[in-house]
């Protein structure tokens, strides 16, 4: 039941990455937008995995977990958008 | 609940992904209709989530839950054990102490018995002008009274007068024993009695 739960969230934010694209596809403005909150997003990704001892300490979680986390985001923007452009 | 997170799962997936691959982007209605859909569908999807992991706290619970009602089982079974055990152990003790003390009280009795045999001894053979039949039983006294008959008869030998009083006869029986030692314990006195 626990994997069930972290697979409806995992599609969850797939869905929502798709809904990004979405938006970024209405408008020249909203494209801007949502491209500028994806490379703000990549960047503090990156950061996070730098600093993934402090951050870790700071969220109260395992360096695994923490990393997991960044694995599976990565994986969410990349399945929400690949299915969304290639549709 | 179950039926309900499968139906909302499966609603999410549908409505992710059928609107993006059957609808034009290029057609206005199309999109709207493609973004409502995905809302729709992020909002199965969390809803999914949510129940699932309120079932999955349920079963955490109901393990826990199991555990303690095993751990109690395995609690109680182990405390009458060790009750049963410091019972038995009790017991044991009980009857030990009852035995040594039965053993004590014999031998105390013993004891007295030795005392009296010891001073009646040493009475007879320091001076057996001082003996008495005072402290003799009614039979000894009458079993002296019948020696004496024995003696006033011409009757002097001990297997004769074993077999008049006592009524053995000479042999290596435990009655024969038993008289012959009455008799050596009693002719002192039937001596201080025709003195």
């Amino acid at each position: 039941m626990r994997a069930m739960y972290l697979a409806n969230y995992f599609i969850a934010g797939c869905i929502a990455s798709s809904l990004l694209g979405w938006i970024a596809s209405l408008h020249p403005m909203s494209f801007r937008a949502i491209a500028f909150l994806a490379v703000a997003a990549f960047i503090l990704w990156g950061l996070c995995w730098l600093l993934d001892f402090s951050v870790s300490s700071l969220l109260k979680i395992s360096v695994q977990n923490l990393q997991a986390l960044l694995m599976a985001g990565l994986a969410v923007s990349i399945i929400g958008l690949g299915i969304f452009l290639c549709t | 609940m179950y039926l309900k997170m499968f139906v909302l799962s499966g609603a999410a997936l549908t409505l992710w992904l059928a609107p993006l691959t059957t609808l034009d982007k290029h057609i206005g209605w199309h999109k709207a209709m493609q973004g409502l859909s995905l809302g729709a569908a992020i909002a199965c999807a969390v809803s999914a989530g949510n129940i699932a992991r309120n079932l999955a706290d349920e079963n955490e619970i109901e393990e826990i839950k199991t555990r303690a009602i095993t751990a109690d089982v395995v609690d109680e079974i182990a405390t009458s054990a060790y009750v049963s055990q410091a019972q038995r152990q009790h017991e044991a003790e009980f009857i030990l102490t009852a035995n040594s003390q039965q053993e004590t009280e014999n031998n105390s009795e013993l004891d007295s018995i030795r005392e009296s045999l010891e001073l009646l001894i040493s009475k007879t053979s320091s001076d057996s002008s001082e003996l008495s039949v005072i402290n003799l039983s009614t039979r000894q006294r009458e079993q002296i009274e019948l020696i004496l008959q024995c003696h006033i008869k011409g009757i002097t030998g001990k297997n004769k007068i074993l077999k008049e009083v006592w009524g053995v006869s000479a042999g290596s029986s435990q009655a024969y024993r038993d008289a012959k030692a009455e008799y050596d314990f009693l002719i002192p006195f039937v001596n201080g009695e025709e003195e």
